[in-house]
């Protein structure tokens, strides 16, 4: 492959995670940096710096079309940021020692699981508006609970923000994920702001579209300073990613909640399958 | 009992209402962020985009590795393409960070004390890490 070549593979690839992160909430470290190792032959540290970058420009120009359509809950995004910048540190710092087999194995169980717990759950205009019954005791002293508008039937919604402690532990490992693999995590905290603090699908996305930015600055100066980042790749990733939220974020706005909730669904069931095949040690970078 | 059309009409009225209110009560705040987001996005592909003009227009090779945080001002004033270059992801990655500044600044106009708290956590962690990584 000609260097020509290989930046026009990358800026196209980056397109495409760009328009998947926006749609999906994720930042599309988990497409780049295998993409990056894979099939450009890029050493995995370089991929993993290059990412955070990408992953940066995702969150950056998603997160900006949906905080502007008040979609982003950005007081439940600064109170889970705490645990994810924390953990963002953790995992770049201290060196944890663990099995990788182990650490994919839980993880294509859980992921696994939680592909078929959102393909089978329903989100109609019921379930997305306000559950009675007592909030949380943080969610209302911090005032977490939010209202948006939902393009798809023209309707404004109040949504509860249920056990805010649960999503929180679970935002950290995302974190900590985040400093360790220089991904965004998102596939962690979508499911976790949805699936236990039942936030609606979308603003859900939303909101951890903006979390992740945050979570992987954290991660991001760390790698820079250690000279890790390719600037040409990054500038590429960079020109790529951003063209492709501007698609991704327009898709979203107008799609049916069921629709997203199918196709984050099925990226966590090809997400389980690759890392079910690392536990056992088949070669399939990730 | 009210016809039928009278309901509706008051149904619709109490949506737009609703609508309204949900954007005005929190304009302020997700102007502002909207705006840094888009605007740090927007530099930083500008300063990219100006620093491979340069390297075509023969300012110097496109690096291989990112220049320092130190000695990315030197670069800067002898028009270096590696210079533009690492400004603009140094620009990128400081971009969230901003955000949350600026977000920190807007609860705290609006006296939301547990907010300002939460926010200002954040920011220590990342600050936190952007010691680590010049130390």
């Amino acid at each position: 492959m000609t260097p020509v070549e290989q930046l026009v593979l990358l800026a196209v690839a980056s397109f495409l995670a760009g328009v998947a992160g926006s749609y999906l909430g994720v930042g599309g470290g988990i497409f780049l940096v295998p993409f990056m190792t894979l099939v450009l032959g890029v050493d995995l540290q370089v991929a993993i710096a290059t990412s955070l970058i990408g992953v940066i420009a995702t969150s950056s120009g998603a997160a900006s079309i949906y905080v502007r359509d008040r979609l982003a809950n950005l007081r439940l995004g600064m109170f889970l940021e705490i645990a994810t910048t924390a953990g963002a540190i953790g995992g770049a710092v201290l060196a944890v020692h663990l099995d990788p087999r182990v650490l994919f194995f839980t993880f294509a169980v859980v992921v696994a699981y939680t592909a078929v717990f959102m393909s089978r759950r329903r989100e109609t205009a019921k379930d997305r508006a306000y559950r009675a019954g007592p909030e949380a005791r943080l969610s209302e002293r911090l005032a977490l609970s939010s209202i948006y508008f939902d393009h798809e039937d023209e309707g404004v919604y109040r949504y509860r923000v249920d056990r805010p402690m649960a999503g929180f532990v679970v935002s950290g490992f995302a974190g900590w994920l985040s400093g360790l693999l220089g991904i965004g995590g998102g596939f962690v905290k979508v499911p976790a702001i949805n699936v236990i603090m039942g936030v609606p699908m979308k603003p859900a996305i939303a909101t951890s579209n903006l979390m992740i930015g945050v979570t992987a600055a954290a991660s991001a100066f760390i790698y820079y300073s250690r000279g890790f980042v390719s600037p040409t790749f990054a500038a590429m990733v960079v020109v790529g990613v951003f063209t492709g939220t501007n698609l991704g974020t327009r898709l979203l706005l107008r799609a049916k909640a069921e629709r997203i909730r199918f196709a984050f669904a099925a990226f966590l069931a090809i997400l389980a399958v690759l890392m079910g095949l690392r536990a056992f040690d088949v070669g399939v970078s990730l | 009992m009210i016809a039928p059309r009278v309901a509706l009409d008051r149904m619709s009225r109490g949506l737009v209402a609703l609508r309204r209110a949900v954007v005005t009560e929190v304009e302020d705040v997700n102007r502002l962020l909207s705006h840094v987001l888009r605007a740090g996005v927007l530099v930083a592909v500008g300063l990219i985009a100006f620093a491979f003009l340069l390297a075509w227009s023969g300012g110097g090779p496109v690096p291989d590795a990112a220049v320092k945080f130190r000695a990315i001002p030197s670069e800067l004033l002898r028009l270096t393409p590696a210079g533009f270059l690492s400004l603009g992801i140094v620009v990128l990655v400081l971009t969230p960070v901003t955000s949350v500044f600026a977000s920190l600044l807007s609860f705290a106009e609006e006296r939301d004390r547990p907010l300002v708290f939460v926010s200002g956590i954040v920011l220590m962690n990342l600050l936190v890490s952007l010691l680590l990584g010049l130390g």
